[in-house]
């Protein structure tokens, strides 16, 4: 289960003109649950997925997996794993190196480890592809061997930011279905961010949206 | 945010270089300040004003030669012998200056082939003399054009194709497209370049030594040296690089302000040729013809009369050995030195400019400019003034010299590689930062896996390069050895001075002709030897 409390990040601007800002985030998502998060580009979502992950740091408030508060840890050693738009895989390594990453970041496998590498890539159906390089894969292929990757890892929460907005409609479906079953049955808690309010409407459990209140950006929920 | 400490090492290597630049100017000053007499100022006014003409006409001549060149290039994208024209372009940078002007010597001197095709009776106004200001400038455009050329035509590449094609769906012609597709894709970089190219003509030193032909066309640089080694005169020394000192750190930071924001795109595929008028298409072939004949030219002149140097006597002199094994030591160490330090300050530079590694402070812009500033510090401080800071160091310390000169020879060739260094590096690691942090950082890659699986790959065919490149610079350069030289410590170019000097001219092409090999070698080679078998598409 993940639930933030009052996850805030104050955002200074830049010197290409781009302002300051203040975040605010408050949400609740449980174990086989997809939540979605939607907004317009540049309302902040990513950024509250940077603050999950540990990319960022918050200037308040908490962020607690199952219980313990992991605002304070390295991006490493958090229990979530993220699949972003793109650059989710090395190009210059081979698919199962990329998958075996999740597991091992020095790449040395044993023999079960490579089973289970083996094992992620048959699930997302890519079983017979663990040699080719990654950067002679479709998109959707990419991003099916990221999913693999967050498979081997073994982490309850699973982050999406924006991972299918680059694919045509029926790749995205197909990925849309992949996700909803690997979360079904691993189950984990997903927080998946997107432009695109049918990707919700496709799969989410339930969805909360960006909002400008008094200058700060915050979440609410959206009833349905 | 991660914690990370990698910015430390680098930003102490920041801190060194500006260190070493003040003890320099400490150790000039401390000299200048007990003495002081009309004499040392004597011919100042009359030295910055010939110098000023001279590096604009250099300044002007590269420009317009670099513009038209890239332009024709970035048209004429397919042509046999293109990627060699290009590499070649390329090697201008690393071309020992001396070797440079023996080439145009063979070529436009007295004696040359220009001269010969014209015969005696030829048209007087195309007599071409190397020597004088028009050498000079002629060296210099040789030199720098090729430089202007490449940035010039990165930046054409990088136009995107769509902007093209709407110029042709709007019925431009040529020279409208230039104006309002090309043109404006060139102006942010003109001034920063023009002001390299300058401070280079500026602060030029074995060109003019060389082909000055008289003590009119001195550069202060020039000056420098023959108050050191030819007048004994160390107060004029001491005052002439304090006003080089001044002039070329207010040029610099001048440079700095004129930085354009990098295009960050990728060089694309060009997939729309623009069908040329024959009015065109002849100028831009005519352009890279003329080109690459004037280009090749000296070149071939220098391999052609090397060939006829007695290279068994040559080589069997005890000095040649001596001077050849310090040449390639010192250039080899100061290659690795200035790569190392070279990373080293790319990663500072990498920290702070990532929102990820130091969060978005304002105090990172100030770290970033001290970065930037020490990196360029070189051209600031030009050879010729290192090395009399070191120069007078030494004395001061009563030091030995065999220790002092190499020292000051690899600091400055450190120095001259680095912003080259940086100028590639620093936007690499950005570039694969950008694209992998989030990703490394989520999957905990650190340390030497990190390296092994992010940075080497992105990097290693920039670093064969910058390697070659530091190595080549080094290898070729006549700057603080003309202070320092010595039978006991010499190096390839001052050996190759002083037989030019004393007219040995047939061992002085032989000795043009192997440095000339060695750079063009290492150029090749060495960076071939980075490029392994990885699939990565960079």
């Amino acid at each position: 289960m993940l639930k933030l409390e009052d996850l805030s990040f104050h955002y200074t601007g830049n010197q290409d003109g781009e302002s300051a800002q203040d975040y605010c985030f408050d949400l609740e998502a449980n174990a086989g649950e997809i939540v979605g998060l939607t907004g317009r580009s540049g309302s902040g979502k990513s950024t509250c997925l940077d603050l999950i992950a540990g990319f960022l740091t918050p200037t308040k408030g908490r962020a607690l997996i199952n219980g313990d508060d992991i605002s304070a840890r390295p991006p490493g050693q958090r229990p979530v794993t993220i699949l972003f738009q793109n650059n989710n895989l090395f190009e210059h390594l081979g698919t199962a190196d990329n998958v075996a990453l999740g597991i091992n970041p020095s790449l040395r496998l044993t023999p079960t480890q490579k089973a289970q590498v083996n094992d992620a890539l048959f699930k997302v159906g890519l079983d017979g592809l663990a040699e080719r390089a990654a950067a002679r894969l479709s998109g959707g292929e990419q991003q099916r061997v990221a999913l693999a990757r967050s498979l081997v890892a073994q982490k309850p929460v699973l982050l999406l930011d924006e991972p299918f907005s680059a694919l045509d409609m029926d790749t995205r479906d197909d990925m849309l279905a992949l996700v909803r079953r690997i979360v079904t049955e691993r189950n984990l808690t997903c927080l998946m961010v997107t432009h695109d309010v049918r990707d919700c409407d496709r799969v989410a459990d339930r969805r909360y949206q960006m909002v400008v209140d008094n200058g700060n950006r915050r979440v609410e929920e959206v009833q349905t | 945010m991660v914690s990370d400490w990698s910015w430390r090492p680098g930003v102490l290597v920041a801190l060194g270089l500006l260190g070493l630049v003040v003890l320099v100017f400490v150790a000039i000053l401390n000299v200048g300040d007990t003495t002081s007499s009309s004499t040392e100022f004597a011919g100042i006014g009359d030295i910055l004003l010939v110098t000023t003409v001279q590096a604009g006409l250099s300044t002007l001549f590269s420009l317009c030669v670099g513009i038209l060149l890239a332009w024709s290039l970035r048209h004429r994208h397919q042509f046999p012998g293109r990627r060699i024209l290009l590499s070649l372009l390329s090697t201008s940078m690393v071309l020992p200056t001396l070797v440079v002007a023996l080439g145009l010597i063979g070529v436009f001197g007295r004696r040359g082939w220009w001269n010969a095709v014209l015969g005696e009776g030829g048209i007087d106004l195309l007599h071409i003399s190397v020597y004088g200001l028009g050498g000079i400038v002629l060296a210099h455009t040789y030199m720098d054009a090729p430089f202007m050329a490449r940035g010039m035509l990165h930046r054409l590449e990088n136009i995107p194709v769509e902007h093209f094609k709407l110029a042709r769906g709007l019925g431009l012609s040529s020279w409208q497209r230039f104006r309002t597709v090309e043109w404006p894709a060139l102006t942010p970089v003109i001034p920063g370049q023009c002001l390299v190219v300058f401070l280079l003509s500026f602060t030029s030193f074995a060109i003019v030594l060389m082909l000055g032909g008289s003590p009119r066309y001195n550069t202060l640089e020039v000056a420098i040296f023959e108050a050191v080694k030819l007048e004994f005169d160390l107060p004029r020394a001491v005052i002439l690089a304090l006003v080089q000192l001044a002039i070329c750190a207010g040029l610099v930071l001048m440079a700095q302000a004129f930085r354009p924001a990098s295009a960050a795109q990728a060089v694309q595929r060009l997939t729309f040729m623009w069908p040329e008028s024959r009015v065109i298409l002849i100028m831009q072939w005519t352009i890279i013809g003329l080109f690459s004949i004037l280009f090749l030219g000296p070149l071939l002149a220098v391999s052609l009369d090397g060939m006829g140097a007695d290279f068994s006597r040559i080589t069997a002199t005890d000095t040649f050995r001596r001077a050849f094994v310090s040449s390639l030591t010192l250039a080899a160490i100061s290659a690795v030195v200035a790569i190392t330090l070279g990373l080293l300050m790319a990663r500072s530079q990498r920290h702070f400019s990532s929102i990820l590694r130091s969060g978005n402070r304002s105090s990172n812009n100030i770290w970033l400019g001290l970065l930037g500033f020490s990196a360029t510090v070189y051209l600031a401080v030009p050879a010729l003034v290192l090395g009399l800071g070191f120069f007078l160091l030494a004395r001061e310390l009563s030091a030995d010299r065999a220790i002092v000169a190499p020292v000051a020879l690899i600091a400055a060739n450190v120095m001259m590689a680095l912003p080259f260094i940086l100028v590639i590096l620093t936007p690499a690691l950005g570039k694969a930062a950008d694209k992998y942090d989030r990703l490394a950082f989520s999957l905990d890659l650190r340390g030497w896996t990190r390296w092994r699986l992010i940075e080497w790959p992105v990097l290693r065919r920039d670093l064969g390069y910058l390697l070659a490149l530091a190595f080549c610079l080094s290898l070729g350069d006549l700057g603080v050895i003309a202070l320092f030289g010595s039978q006991d410590f010499a190096t390839l170019p001052w050996l190759l001075y002083q037989h030019m000097g004393s007219y040995r001219t047939s061992d002085a092409a032989g000795i043009a002709l192997i440095l000339l090999a060695l750079c063009l070698s290492v150029f090749f080679i060495v960076p071939r030897l980075f490029e392994g078998r990885s699939h990565a598409e960079t």
